[in-house]
C-alpha cells in the first residue's frame, strides 16, 4: 500500500464569482485550522505574561513611593484590558483588519472568506468571533472540531451564523512551468505524440522536480510515471524502447 | 491549444497580475494611482477568462487550481465591501442598533421575564432557607452581611477606583457577549446566566433585607443598577434571538435563519458594550462613595432614562446618504 501522497484535507467547495466562473478552494482541515488558533493563543498568552510579571514585579516591590504604586495600578488595569481585548477583541481585530486573516492564520496560510467568495466584512468577523466561546474555546472546542468534520463546508456554529468559510490558499509556484522551455523542441525529427493536459502536466511535474529528490525516490517515481504514461507511445517506436524509465521520459517530453 | 502554449503565451500576464495584487495587498488601494486600477481591472477580466478556458480544456491540472488562486486573489481586492467611515459608522449606531432592538423587543421581554424569575426564585430560596445565599455568594461578602456591614466598603477601599471600573466593566461586558453567544447553545447558556444573574440579585436583596441593609444596598445599586440590568436583559434578548432562529427557524431554513436573525442579534448585543462602560465606572466612581441616594438616584435615572431612550426612540426617520 503506498502512503497517502499528503495529508492535506482536499475537500473543495464551489463557489460562484459574478463574472459567472466557479471558483474551487480549498478548504482548511480541522487540523490546521487548530494549530492556527493554538498559535494565537501563545501569542496573546506571551504577551500576557510579560504584562503581568511586569504587574507582579511591581506590585511586590519594597518602595512604596507614589510611582511604584501608580504604576502598579495602571499596569493593573493595562493588564485587565489586554486580557479582555485579547479574549474578545483579539480574533476580531485582525480578522478584520487583515482581511479575513489572523498572525497564526497568515502563518498557516488560511483565510476567512464569505461563502460567496467576497471578503467578509466587520459583521462577519464579529459574528464568527464572538461566537467562539461556545464552540471554539475550553471544553466547547470539541463542539466546534464536531462541527468542522461533518460540515460539508467545513464551518462550525459561528461560521454558520457569518456565512464564512476558512480556506487554504496554495502558495502559486510558477516554477514548475520553467523546465518546459528547456525539455521541449529538442528538435527531433521523430513523429510527435499528443499528450492530454493532466498527462502533460504529470510529466512536467516529474522532470521539473526529480533533482531534488533523493537517487532511489527519483527512481521509484520515474517507474510510477512511466507506468501511467506508457500507453501514451502506442503504436511508436518509443512503446518498445528499452531506455530506463526516466530517460524514456525525457525522451516522451522531447517529442510532445 | 497545448498546456505548454497556453501557459507560455499567458504566463507574463498572470505574473503582471500576482506582482500588483501583492502591492495592492501591502500598500492598501489607496496608494494605487488611476492607471495602476486599469491595468489591474483589465487584467482581472482577461485572467477570469483564462480560469474559463482553463476549466474546459484543462481541468484537474494546476494551473487551473494556480489562476484559481490569482483570480480569487484578485476578486478580494476588487470587491472590497464598504470602508469604514463616518456615514456607515453613524448609520450603525443611530438606525441600525436601535432598530434591531425594536424588531426584537418580544426576546427583550422574554429575557427580563427569565430575569425576574431568578430574581424570585432567589428572593424566596433565602426566605426558605437563609443557607442557600451560600451557594451563589462568596464567604467574605456573606460574613460582611452577617455582621450587618455593606461588603462594597471592603472591596471598594483596597481597589482604587479607575482600577474597579476596568474590572468591573471588562467583566459586565464578558457576561454580555457571552449571553449572547449562549443563543448558539439553543439557548442554555444564555437562559442561565440570565437565571443566575437574577438569583444573585434576588438572594442580596432578602438577605440584606434580613439584616437591616435594604437601605444600604438600595443606595449603592440606585446609580448602576438599572443600566446593568437592561444591559444584561438586552444581551439576554440578543442570545435568545439565536436560539429562536435555531430552534424556530420558521419558513427559512435553519441555515438561513441563523445568518439573518445572528445579523441583527449582534446589533443588541454591541449596544451594551457602552452601556456597561458607563454603568462601570458609576458602580467604581460614584456607587462607593458618600454621595446622597437622590443624587444617586437621579443619575441612575437619568442615564437608564437615556439608554432606552436611544434605543426606543432614535433612528425612525429614513437615512441620508451622504452628499457626494
Amino acid at each position: 500500500m503506498n502512503p497517502p501522497l499528503s495529508t492535506w484535507d482536499t475537500r473543495k467547495t464551489e463557489l460562484e464569482l459574478p463574472e459567472e466562473i466557479d471558483l474551487q478552494v480549498e478548504l482548511a482541515n480541522v487540523g490546521s485550522r487548530t494549530l492556527a488558533i493554538l498559535i494565537d493563543l501563545t501569542l496573546g498568552g506571551l504577551v500576557l505574561f510579560i504584562v503581568y510579571s511586569l504587574w507582579e514585579l511591581l506590585a511586590h516591590n519594597i518602595s512604596e513611593d507614589w510611582f511604584t504604586k501608580m504604576s502598579s495600578h495602571v499596569l493593573k488595569i493595562v493588564l485587565l484590558l489586554l486580557f479582555f481585548g485579547f479574549q474578545w477583541c483579539y480574533f476580531n481585530f485582525f480578522e478584520w483588519l487583515w482581511n479575513g486573516q489572523t498572525p497564526g492564520k497568515r502563518l498557516l496560510h488560511l483565510r476567512v472568506i464569505k461563502v460567496d467568495g467576497s471578503p467578509v466584512s466587520g459583521i462577519d468577523v464579529l459574528l464568527r468571533n464572538l461566537s467562539r466561546p461556545v464552540d471554539t474555546l475550553g471544553p466547547m472546542g470539541l463542539i466546534g472540531l464536531l462541527m468542522i468534520f461533518i460540515n460539508r463546508k467545513a464551518q462550525r456554529l459561528g461560521d454558520l451564523m457569518a456565512q464564512t468559510l476558512v480556506i487554504h490558499e496554495t502558495a502559486i509556484d510558477w516554477s514548475i512551468f520553467d523546465q518546459m522551455e528547456a525539455v521541449a523542441g529538442g528538435g527531433s525529427t521523430t513523429p510527435s505524440i499528443r499528450l492530454n493536459a493532466k498527462q502533460w502536466e504529470l510529466l512536467h511535474r516529474y522532470l521539473n522536480r526529480r533533482e531534488k529528490f533523493e537517487y532511489d525516490v527519483r527512481e521509484r517515481l520515474a517507474q510510477t510515471v512511466y507506468d501511467v504514461l506508457k500507453r501514451t507511445a502506442q503504436g511508436t517506436d518509443l512503446e518498445r524502447s528499452p531506455l530506463p524509465p526516466e530517460d524514456w521520459l525525457v525522451e516522451l517530453a522531447r517529442r510532445t | 491549444m497545448t498546456l505548454g502554449t497556453f501557459v507560455r503565451n499567458n504566463r507574463p500576464r498572470w505574473q503582471r497580475l500576482e506582482t500588483m495584487l501583492s502591492f495592492i495587498e501591502t500598500r492598501g488601494p489607496s496608494k494605487a494611482d488611476r492607471p495602476f486600477l486599469r491595468e489591474l481591472s483589465a487584467l482581472y477580466r482577461a485572467t477570469t477568462g483564462d480560469l474559463a478556458f482553463a476549466q474546459t480544456h484543462y481541468r484537474g491540472t494546476t494551473l487551473q487550481l494556480f489562476l484559481h488562486q490569482l483570480v480569487a486573489r484578485a476578486h478580494n481586492q476588487i470587491y472590497r465591501p464598504h470602508r469604514l467611515s463616518p456615514y456607515i459608522l453613524g448609520k450603525f449606531i443611530f438606525h441600525e442598533i436601535p432598530q434591531a432592538i425594536r424588531e426584537h423587543l418580544p426576546s427583550v421581554t422574554w429575557a427580563a421575564i427569565i430575569f425576574l424569575m431568578g430574581i424570585a426564585l432567589g428572593l424566596s430560596a433565602v426566605q426558605f432557607d437563609e443557607r442557600a445565599a451560600s451557594i451563589i455568594l462568596p464567604n467574605n461578602v456573606l460574613n460582611s452581611i452577617y455582621s450587618g456591614k455593606m461588603w462594597t466598603g471592603s472591596i471598594f477601599s483596597v481597589l482604587p477606583a479607575p482600577v474597579a471600573s476596568t474590572y468591573l466593566f471588562t467583566n459586565n461586558i464578558s457576561v454580555a457577549l457571552l449571553a449572547f453567544a449562549g443563543g448558539l447553545s439553543c439557548g442554555v447558556i444564555t437562559a442561565v446566566i440570565l437565571f443566575q444573574n437574577g438569583f444573585m440579585l434576588g438572594v442580596v436583596f432578602k438577605l440584606c433585607a434580613d439584616y437591616g441593609l435594604l437601605g444600604a444596598v438600595l443606595a449603592f445599586i440606585a446609580g448602576h443598577g438599572l443600566l446593568e440590568i437592561s444591559s444584561i436583559v438586552i444581551a439576554g434578548g440578543a442570545g435568545l434571538v439565536v436560539a429562536n432562529a435555531l430552534l424556530y427557524p420558521g419558513r427559512y431554513s435553519r441555515n438561513d435563519a441563523l445568518a439573518v436573525q445572528g445579523r441583527t442579534a449582534v446589533r443588541m448585543a454591541l449596544a451594551c458594550i457602552p452601556a456597561l462602560v458607563t454603568a462601570g465606572c458609576i458602580e467604581a466612581f460614584v456607587s462607593p462613595s458618600h454621595a446622597p441616594i437622590w443624587f444617586k438616584a437621579m443619575l441612575g435615572l437619568m442615564v437608564g432614562g437615556c439608554f432606552w431612550a436611544y434605543l426606543l426612540l432614535t433612528g425612525k426617520t429614513a437615512v441620508k446618504p451622504p452628499a457626494k
